[in-house]
């Protein structure tokens, strides 16, 4: 069951963004920022409804970033799809990196359990522990 | 669900460059696209992402226009007729026009306000 509210960005959020764009002495009436939410959603409708019929078209189950950024462009919204476009770039270079970082920390983690007791490589001394420990689960089955 | 990184850095400025990862939550913002149509099926994890940013300018923009029309009535509190003629004034928000004057029916203009 979706509720009206589950429809609408929450109210305090879209008002802290319009606050943040206007001047000190602004005020926002209440009525304002409803309207604003229902222009939101709507917005994020209009721009997803043409995403995936985009998707429908190509045979593409999974609705991503690009399809976002070109639905903004064929709408009309040239100047959000370049920013997006951009976000998106930079967004993906961002986990990328992320990625090999972790990918270069679980290495660290490796070299150091093979300098370990047993030297054994790191997934044999594993499954070792892991087979040890399932088969007894007491303490004198742990030591080997 | 993906969980927000520390993207706030990306494109610094904007909300999002200041209060941490996003300013809206990117479940909510799933939920709606899902609602949009029956044909949206999956979601990719970057879409909300994408989409939480973009609503951010989205919002900053009508409401930039909303302000410029607030000051022309010579008041400070933007009233939702000021959105709505903001809207209408607005191609690129052309698909928000029933929106607003579905809204607004019931005010004509925007009426001179007296402080409590």
């Amino acid at each position: 069951m979706v509720e009206e509210q589950d429809k609408l960005l929450p109210i305090a959020n879209v008002g802290r963004i319009m606050k943040h764009i206007l001047p000190r002495n602004a005020k926002i009436s209440k009525e304002a920022k409803e309207t604003m939410q229902e222009c939101v959603s709507e917005f994020v409708s209009f721009v997803t409804s043409e995403a995936s019929d985009k998707c429908r078209k190509e045979n593409r189950k999974t609705l991503n970033g690009d399809d976002i950024c070109w639905a903004l462009s064929t709408l009309g919204l040239d100047n959000f799809s370049e920013v997006m476009s951009r976000y998106l770039h930079k967004f993906r270079e961002f986990e990328r990196q992320k990625v090999e970082q972790n990918k270069a920390s679980s290495n660290e983690e490796k070299d150091e359990v093979t300098s370990n007791v047993f030297g054994l490589k790191p997934n044999s001394s594993a499954l070792l522990e892991f087979g040890i420990l399932e088969k007894g689960g007491s303490s004198s089955a742990k030591r080997k | 669900m993906r969980h927000p990184g520390a993207y706030s850095g990306l494109l610094a400025g904007g909300l999002s460059g200041k209060t941490g990862p996003h300013s809206l939550p990117l479940a909510r913002i799933k939920k709606i696209m899902k609602n949009s149509s029956d044909e949206v099926k999956m979601i990719s994890g970057e879409a909300p992402i994408v989409f939480s940013k973009a609503c951010e300018l989205f919002i900053e923009e009508l409401t930039k226009r909303a302000w410029m029309v607030t000051l022309k009535a010579k008041r400070r509190t933007i009233h939702k007729e000021d959105v709505a003629f903001a809207v209408i004034n607005t191609d690129i928000f052309d698909f928000l026009v029933n929106l607003v004057t579905e809204n607004s029916s019931k005010s004509e203009e925007p009426q001179p306000v007296m402080k409590a």
